[in-house]
């Protein structure tokens, strides 16, 4: 096969260019490596804030007082300037939704100081949350149990904590029964929750439930940042179980029919969307920037390209006297160029996967190498090639025979 | 029929404001088995009659039939499919593949012709047995002699077994007596039936083909017989 014969020619061109190739593979490695990496690594950090917003579950909605798709900076105004919530509003649902199964009320703030006789934490997420809060978040219980609904009603000072505060605070001892001191008022903890583990360099177990009365009673309802979390009966009446919710709520805040509403419904669905609008420009933005990269690759092949025919025109001339028609000359460089693109890629992607997988391991994510990075990558570096190739290679193939055997 | 046949060859170059005849006019005919030399002083056109025989150029005006065929009306890859099958050249200069073996030197037309790689390299090894190489393989240009390259290069020329040789100015790199061997080699090609034409402007080099064709000015000014062909 002749096209073998003409590829091995151009591999020994290469190879007898070895540092004039390996340099302009080294342009080419560099545009591939940093656009796969940030590929990899925008695709690995998207997995996992996807999956951070799954543990929401499927049949879960949040209601919030701000939030949802924000269209634009007059519509972010009116949004903050809404009433806030009122307790009453989880009781309401609870009522009239038939397709909620389990309502819970949250607020939440950050303790600076946790004590356990004298070792101390700070800065600890507290969820003041009701009783079936359990069922509805991610969180799963080790030892112990969570809370009742009597303990919430009551506003009893129990607490159910994250394994960070056990091993912090109780290195070597069970921490059921024992007291702790939230802000400096004591709490018995409970029960203890499955281990997370962090994500984006956030500590998920660095965490307190309380009930939400206690957490009431405590620190105050902070209407403003109230969320219910409903969780629905199954997938198929997640749409009505929000549609029933809407219609309490608007009754409760007095929404006029003619007006929209004024608080917001978010899924796991709607979260992930809503992160994926924001994060758009920011991404694509990053993917260009850094594609600039891999157009000066081709730039650094199409010099080199332009520089070997110029040099190589007598032995040019040679081939063309023997016999070479013009489309063996033109392949013969494609391949040239080709070879140095798709092998720049090549090394590129692996280099850029190994650099995507440690970028994303310092924020603490997993990520599995991006077929589609792979595929695009070797996707473009052979389309640089070939459209930065080919110029060249026609140059070649377009001489005339005596006047490159007369070139000196 | 003859090999070689032109009618009325004219090559015009167009310099801007003056137009460059190099080519007059020339008729020859030419038959399978001729040993023709050409001579003529620089710039008299003889190079650019070898180019548009060697199918390396195109006349501006004129026919020229090679083995048959028409080749003055053809394209680029046309004439590239002639040069490999009807046409071997040695030039001056050699113009080997610097970075090759002597062996892929041979073999490279053949590539271009599209046969398979035993086929090749048989073909390349015989070549380069019959020009006393076939120790020699396996060398690069820079590791033999003058001679010896333009050896490779007469394999070259002829492993693809072409209707024609066209030699221009093959001793011209080389030493008197090293271009006796090269002029003894031609000879014994010659009489094993190829057709050469030998460009020089040596005349003892000259003496050798059958034929003398004097260019002057694009023209053909004269022509010698040195021996009648047997």
């Amino acid at each position: 096969m002749i096209y073998w014969d003409i590829f091995r020619m151009a591999l020994n061109a290469l190879w007898a260019n070895r540092l004039r190739s390996g340099l302009t593979l080294l342009g080419v490695i560099i545009g591939v490596t940093s656009v796969i990496t940030i590929i990899s690594a925008i695709e690995g950090f998207m997995g996992s804030v996807q999956a951070e917003i799954n543990k929401l579950g499927p049949t879960t909605f949040l209601v919030v007082r701000v939030g949802g798709i924000i269209t634009s900076e007059d519509a972010f105004f009116e949004m903050i300037k809404r009433k806030p919530f009122e307790v009453e509003y989880a009781e309401a649902i609870e009522d009239a939704c038939e397709d909620c199964e389990k309502i819970a009320m949250q607020a939440y703030g950050f303790s600076p100081e946790v004590k356990y006789r004298d070792k101390k934490l700070s800065n600890v997420y507290i969820r003041g949350a009701g009783a079936s809060m359990i069922d509805i978040v991610d969180y799963e219980v080790e030892h112990g149990r969570f809370y009742s609904y009597e303990e919430d009603y009551g506003g009893r000072r129990v607490a159910f904590v994250g394994t960070t505060i056990q091993k912090q605070l109780f290195p070597n001892i069970d921490p059921i029964g024992k007291t702790i001191k939230i802000n400096n008022l004591k709490y018995d903890i409970i029960g203890i929750a499955k281990e997370q583990g962090a994500t984006f360099g956030h500590d998920a177990d660095k965490i307190i439930f309380i009930p939400f009365n206690t957490f009431a009673k405590d620190f105050g309802t902070p209407r403003r940042n109230l969320t219910i979390f409903v969780k629905a009966r199954s997938i198929d009446v997640l749409d009505k179980a929000m549609d029933q919710t809407r219609v309490v709520l608007r009754a409760y805040r007095h929404v006029p029919y003619d007006k929209e509403d004024d608080f917001s419904l978010l899924t796991a669905d709607s979260i992930m969307e809503q992160f994926n609008n924001i994060t758009r420009f920011m991404r694509f933005g990053l993917i260009g920037i850094t594609s600039i990269s891999l157009i000066v690759g081709g730039i650094i092949i199409m010099n080199i390209m332009m520089v070997s025919v110029t040099e190589r025109t007598r032995e040019i001339g040679i081939r063309k006297s023997i016999g070479a028609r013009q489309k063996d000359i033109l392949f013969q460089f494609l391949f040239e160029s080709f070879i140095l693109s798709v092998g720049g890629g090549l090394i590129g992607i692996s280099l850029g996967v190994l650099l995507g997988d440690l970028l994303i391991n310092l924020i603490n994510m997993d990520m599995t190498p991006s077929l589609l990075a792979i595929l695009l990558g070797i996707g473009i570096s052979s389309g640089i090639g070939i459209f930065f190739g080919i110029y060249p290679a026609m140059k070649a193939a377009r001489l005339q025979p005596v006047k490159a055997l007369s070139y000196e | 029929m003859a090999l070689i046949e032109t009618n009325n060859l004219w090559k015009t170059y167009d310099m801007g404001k003056v137009q460059v005849h190099a080519l007059r006019g020339i008729s020859i005919k030419i038959d399978k088995g001729d040993y023709i030399a050409v001579m003529g002083p620089s710039g008299s056109g003889k190079s650019t009659l070898m180019n548009l025989i060697g199918c390396l150029d195109t006349p501006t005006q004129g026919e020229y039939h090679l083995n048959g065929k028409r080749v003055s009306q053809m394209h680029d890859d046309e004439l590239a499919e002639i040069r490999n099958r009807e046409i071997g050249f040695v030039f001056q200069t050699f113009n080997l593949m610097p970075r090759s073996t002597a062996l892929h030197n041979v073999e490279l037309p053949l590539i271009y012709g599209g046969r398979n790689r035993e086929e090749r390299l048989q073909m390349a090894r015989h070549a380069l047995e019959v020009v006393n190489l076939g120790e020699r393989v396996m060398h690069k240009p820079s590791e033999l002699s003058g001679g010896q390259r333009q050896r490779v290069a007469i394999a070259r020329a002829m492993v693809n077994k072409p209707s024609l040789l066209l030699a221009d100015e093959p001793t011209g790199n080389i030493d008197t007596k090293t271009g006796d061997e090269i002029m003894g080699l031609f000879a014994e090609l010659h009489n094993n039936g190829n057709t050469i034409i030998l460009v020089t402007h040596e005349m003892d080099i000259a003496r050798n083909a059958d034929r003398i064709l004097f260019i002057r000015d694009g023209q053909i000014e004269k022509e010698e017989i040195v021996r009648r062909a047997s």
